[in-house]
């Protein structure tokens, strides 16, 4: 509908997609030189470029520890996700005397943001023993409202006759979930696994509280922790900023559809 | 004991069925609590409970090593009455929440450019979207070194352009580290708002533009009288996510000033993390916790309102 | 030969890229992680310098740490075994007097590394 002016449009979106852009290269510049990082004026081009940053902080810092408790929490999350949701959303769509009072329930939950909780949880977990484990840290993310509802809504449109038909052919209640309303669901099952893998693999607060010791740190507390440590005065903090995102932003570009689909999902639905 | 016998349990049972039928139904209702009670564990265990305790605790006197003792008001009257930092951090996080318009005004541009069949519109977005998901810690250190007085990209742009002649703080500096840090969270969310706002403009019948051009309604007029009313659901909708969003950014500025120089960038939640982690003070943390989580309630009740009710958080299946 | 479909989709093709590249890195690693490291001494005029003591420190990024030391031979190469670390430090000490200290980055532990130039002995 509205036409003329493309190269002003193209102007103003390329400025636009600059600025987006510009903190990435600007870090990446910074991660792959070794020049006096504080020299003025900042060269806008690497310096004699090189990955031996990268290689001090997969050496110096224990990285592929930060890595492993990382892929542990958000692979207990994500399959925690997926399953719990799943047979949560199941059993909403059946019919049961207090259904309307758990719907209520869920619905008057997602009212309350976890970080206005943070205190108790950080009491109930430390009397439940859960302090620096695992499964501590992956616990308050193994289920999430949003993500039963949009299992809900896509259990709902499959249609009733053949979850009817399986029943009469015997088929056991998880059978049915696992051959006839999962296969028909994943879309709901990407926007799950999605939705999971971001919170959890970028959760900081949560496990700031939690871990106690340098062996149980995320990926985004060993990096405050670095910072912390090192201020901002070395190239590698950069490279392993650099490092950090980079998986992010591999998955982000291969599911691009669905990640839009399932935030934006995510977002509405709550 | 033989129920099975009494004339009231014939008839309920010849209600539902046979007695195998009966025995299904006991074992349906309890396969259906057995699938609800994780997740329903897990929302008591991290939300209902902790919401209850929280309150129970804002009216105690408590430490790790202390039995409990009531207070009753006394640590809300501290707060409200001798408590500076805590009005810095409320004011802090109402002009967060404040920012989030100047997000969803800039968003609503690049959506509008986004949103036609320019071509590459979908490389645009997806670079726009691209910071959006990342980890916030990573995007607080980015902009920390984009910030920075000798090596950052700003100082240098500003100097070189003749703005400045000295270097800049912005993360040091009193005046300039709010809008700094906001600077920031607007970076990594605009992405999403604009992803919200296609949505809805996506949505929004094609056969309202052409009745306009027929009757040749000026385009300011239709943007006006026919995009922004249609768009008001997507609108409120990132309002309430900028609402939420200023009680979740700790990340960003834990990273990036610790609520620094002085309380100058501290939100309320950072501040309670101090109190409960920093000095445990769990107790008055708990009371500066319920201030805030009843703000949040009060806040989106209100976009709800002006939503017309049906774009909130909640949207009823 | 066609391919089955669900190899030709970036679900596949990319984990299995990766996967390669880190398996082929890593025996790149295991072929090449002897621990050797070697290199010349020469004084200012660039003669070859033999008997001087060379010094091998471990970099970390705050520290350096003295690890070994060897004497070059006649022909002033040296040859130290056993390096366990990613960033060294060598320094050549010699009667007529000590090099700088020259820092010698590496790609991975242990990795086997010439020095590109030769440590030069200050007069």
């Amino acid at each position: 509908m509205r036409r003329g002016f493309p190269w002003a449009r193209h102007a103003v979106l390329i400025v636009v997609s600059a600025i987006m852009l510009l903190p990435f290269y600007w870090v990446f510049k910074t991660a792959i030189t070794n020049e006096n990082i504080y020299a003025f004026p900042p060269r806008l081009l690497p310096q004699d470029p090189h990955p031996y940053n990268f290689v001090d902080v997969w050496y110096l810092i224990p990285f592929p520890r930060y890595l492993l408790n990382s892929v542990i929490v958000s692979v207990m999350a994500v399959i925690g996700n997926v399953v719990l949701n799943a047979m949560a959303a199941y059993a909403l769509t059946q019919n049961f005397r207090a259904k309307k009072l758990v719907v209520l329930l869920l619905l008057s939950c997602m009212l309350i943001p976890f970080q206005a909780t943070i205190i108790p949880a950080y009491l109930i977990t430390a009397r439940i023993g859960l302090l620096n484990t695992y499964l501590g840290l992956a616990l308050p993310l193994l289920s999430t409202i949003v993500c039963i509802f949009i299992y809900k809504a896509a259990f709902e449109a499959v249609p009733r006759s053949l979850v009817e038909a399986a029943r009469m052919d015997g088929l056991s209640e998880w059978r049915i979930i696992a051959h006839v309303l999962l296969p028909l669901s994943r879309p709901a099952i990407a926007t799950n696994v999605i939705l999971a893998f971001i919170w959890s693999w970028n959760s900081f607060m949560w496990p700031l509280i939690v871990t106690r010791d340098a062996n149980m740190q995320t990926l985004p507390l060993g990096l405050a922790r670095f910072l912390s440590y090192m201020e901002d005065t070395t190239g590698a903090l950069y490279a392993f900023v650099c490092m950090v995102l980079a998986p992010g932003i591999l998955v982000f570009l291969m599911a691009q559809s669905a990640f839009i689909r399932g935030l934006t999902h995510g977002a509405t639905k709550g | 004991m033989t129920p099975s016998g009494s004339p009231a349990h014939l008839a309920r049972r010849a209600g539902t069925g046979t007695g195998w039928w009966g025995r299904k139904r006991t074992r349906q209702a309890a396969l259906i609590l057995c699938f609800l009670l994780p997740s329903l564990a897990i929302f008591l265990l991290y939300r209902v409970i902790p919401l209850g305790w929280n309150a129970i605790l804002s009216f105690q006197s408590w430490s790790p090593m202390r039995p409990p003792r009531w207070v009753g008001f006394e640590h809300y009257e501290e707060m409200l009455f001798y408590d500076d930092i805590f009005w810095t951090a409320l004011w802090n996080t109402l002009i967060w929440i404040g920012a989030a318009p100047v997000a969803i005004i800039l968003a609503l541009g690049i959506a509008l450019l986004v949103n036609s069949d320019l071509k590459g519109a979908s490389v645009y977005r997806t670079i726009v979207f691209l910071s959006y998901p990342l980890m916030t810690v990573a995007v607080g250190i980015i902009w920390r070194w984009m910030y920075d007085e000798r090596g950052g990209f700003i100082n240098w742009a500003l100097r070189i352009a003749g703005i400045i002649d000295r270097p800049l703080g912005f993360l040091q500096s009193f005046d300039l580290a709010m809008a700094s840090v906001i600077v920031t969270d607007i970076w990594q969310v605009i992405g999403f708002y604009m992803i919200i706002l296609l949505t809805g403009l996506q949505q929004i019948p094609q056969h309202l533009y052409e009745a306009a051009r027929v009757d040749g309604v000026p385009r300011h007029a239709v943007f006006l009288y026919v995009t922004l009313p249609m768009l008001r659901p997507s609108l409120f909708l990132c309002a309430v996510i900028g609402l939420l969003n200023s009680f979740t950014s700790f990340d960003l500025v834990y990273v990036m000033t610790n609520g620094g120089p002085g309380h100058a960038t501290e939100l309320l939640i950072t501040y309670i993390y101090k109190l409960g982690f920093g000095q445990t003070k769990f107790d008055y943390a708990a009371a500066v916790t319920v201030v805030q989580f009843l703000l949040l309630l009060a806040l989106t009740f209100l976009a709800n309102r002006l939503a017309g009710g049906n774009a909130g958080a909640v949207e009823k299946d | 030969m066609r391919l089955p479909r669900w190899m030709l989709s970036r679900w596949f093709i990319v984990p299995a890229t990766l996967a390669a590249v880190v398996l082929g890195w890593n025996l790149h690693v295991a072929a090449n992680a002897t621990g050797e490291v070697r290199g010349r001494v020469v004084d200012a005029t660039g003669r070859p310098v033999a008997g001087a003591t060379v010094l091998l420190f471990e970099r970390s990024f705050v520290v350096n740490t003295e690890k070994q030391r060897v004497v070059t031979d006649a022909a002033g190469a040296f040859r130290f075994q056993g390096n366990a670390s990613h960033a060294v430090q060598l320094q050549a000490d010699a009667p007529a007097g000590k090099s700088e200290r020259v820092t010698l980055r590496l790609l991975f532990r242990a990795q086997d590394a010439d020095l590109p130039a030769p440590l030069v002995i200050a007069r």
